[in-house]
């Protein structure tokens, strides 16, 4: 595989759109991503759009706003590692040899379902029970609690971080810190959950133009490298699963570090998949931040936080900045990458170097997660 | 799916008031006890639930319907205040974890304080929520031994 660079971002602010339609909340994120890169429209050689619930040809439907179209369009639906997939096949796309442009993009409108918690298939015996997503996390939640002694106000406290830092980035979609008394006193959606420990719904999208470390560096001196890219599926069993491991996760961690050659040592910023308040903490130690039930007082040091040794979400993760499903894989792509070149503005950790974003999800009987997608990213 | 007797017993069941949620997974006996609906492989015995159509150990199609076990210990579970239309919130969810290395969801019929994690259940039926007509619809429960 040779060298492959990310030359271009776009990002749309979070939010609720339920006037646009997935098309509109899209393309303003490409045309951002493209004027960034610098390069002709024209010399885009594909597209990968990751959209979880946008509907057939969501890729076509964006770039045809711009009138770009013609070249190969490939959506990806893999959940919520949606737009993560989508750049892990374009970073395969221009790695191999086979392009040398590519542009990828996540889009999602979640509004267009009227709120409440996100749809699932019907096919899934455990839908047919009663299964919702925060119910999955929340029973991860529960049994992590009795396993080490954490308690539901403590795990209350990944949402104020996750707030501190939302409110600084004007793209996240709840831009307002939140205190422990309001996270614990809103109101319950799956106990030990209350609203504050679960992400809103909402609508996104983000963009990505990644080209080969020759085109890339006749744009800038010195472009941001994807230095690690992977998709991993869980594991099947009908039986009895250690629910306090993320071993998708870090099953997906430990490729990836040894791809891109550095470990949990050498991040300096990382954006994790923190639909729900437990999720981060479970990160934590999935990906080596810490040691397995010790995530508590890796928060609790500040740390993980702005000005911290690994700051964890700095835009606010999936808890603040939102989490439009399949958008939102690019969206930590491209927070990571503006993370390291120094623009995160109010949010920035300053002197990153090396970053990583990892998206994971998907509720289905049986798996862990449905997927997982990581990407480290280094300057 | 094959035919078995359960199977019939449920069928009968699902010409009456209440309708099981996901006729599948759970059958009546004859004394009108609810019994889950498994599978094992006849070749490599790795038991199945749902009853599989195909072993996903070993690819095997030649799967026998058992009965799984009627007791099991709480993994975890959440109280559910938020769900799609259709449920009757709150509810209780938990994971039940029974022989044979399954691991069975279920609503859990048991005031919220009252549920704690490892404790035993038994398998038990009860009305869940209901159909967009408004008809109360049945699945198997698991409730505090």
């Amino acid at each position: 595989m040779r060298e492959v660079c990310v030359i271009g971002t776009g990002l749309i602010p979070f939010g609720k759109y339920p006037d646009k339609t997935l098309a509109e909340i899209g393309w303003p994120a490409v045309k951002e991503a493209i004027v960034e890169s610098g390069v002709p429209p024209k010399s885009i050689d594909a597209v990968y759009c990751g959209s979880a619930l946008g509907g057939m040809l969501s890729g076509q439907r964006v770039m045809k706003s711009l009138g770009l179209t013609g070249m190969s369009i490939i959506n990806v639906e893999n959940a919520c590692s949606s737009s993560s997939s989508a750049l892990a096949e374009a970073w395969t796309a221009v790695g191999s040899g086979r392009h040398d442009v590519v542009l990828v993009v996540g889009v999602e409108k979640l509004t267009k379902f009227g709120g409440g918690t996100l749809p699932l298939e019907n096919e899934d015996w455990e839908v047919t029970q009663g299964m919702v997503m925060p119910a999955l996390y929340a029973m991860r939640a529960r049994r992590y609690m009795h396993e080490y002694g954490l308690t539901a106000r403590q795990l209350g406290e990944v949402s104020v971080k996750a707030h501190e830092h939302g409110a600084l980035n004007p793209n996240a979609q709840i831009r307002k810190r939140v205190s422990i008394d309001e996270v614990m006193a809103s109101r319950p959606v799956a106990d030990p959950f209350t609203l504050w420990h679960c992400c809103p719904t909402g609508d996104g999208a983000a963009a990505l133009v990644i080209a080969s470390a020759d085109v890339a560096r006749k744009q800038k001196a010195d472009p941001v490298r994807v230095t690690a890219s992977e998709v991993t599926s869980g594991l099947y069993t009908n039986g009895y699963r250690d629910m306090t491991w993320a071993e998708l996760t870090a099953r997906g961690a430990k490729e990836a570090y040894e791809m891109a050659g550095v470990g949990p040592q050498d991040i300096d910023v990382a954006e994790i998949h923190d639909a729900f308040t437990i999720a981060e903490l479970m990160y934590y130690e999935a990906f080596g931040f810490c040691e397995r039930g010790h995530a508590y007082e890796l928060l609790s040091s500040g740390a993980t936080s702005l000005g911290g040794d690994i700051c964890v979400n700095p835009s606010g993760g999936l808890l603040s900045r939102g989490h439009p499903v399949g958008a939102t894989g690019a969206a930590q792509a491209v927070e990571i990458v503006r993370q390291l070149e120094g623009r995160a503005g109010a949010h920035q950790v300053e002197g990153a170097r090396v970053g990583l974003a990892h998206a994971t999800g998907g509720g289905i009987a049986g798996l862990d997660h449905g997927a997982c997608s990581i990407h480290i990213f280094a300057r | 799916m094959t035919k078995s007797s359960t199977l019939v017993v449920n069928e009968a069941a699902a010409n009456a008031d209440t309708r099981f949620v996901a006729p599948d997974l759970v059958a009546l006996d004859a004394k009108g006890a609810p019994r889950l609906i498994g599978g094992r492989c006849r070749k490599c015995n790795a038991v199945s639930f749902p009853r599989a159509a195909v072993c996903a150990n070993c690819l095997s199609e030649d799967i026998e319907t058992i009965e799984l076990a009627h007791e099991g210990t709480l993994y975890s579970y959440s109280i559910v205040h938020q769900a799609p239309k259709g449920w009757t919130v709150p509810y209780a969810l938990g994971y039940v974890d029974l022989p044979d290395n399954v691991r069975v969801l279920a609503h859990l019929d048991a005031p919220a304080d009252k549920i704690t994690v490892n404790m035993p259940m038994r398998l038990s039926v009860g009305v869940v929520g209901a159909d967009p007509a408004g008809a109360p619809l049945l699945s198997y429960t698991f409730t505090p031994v």
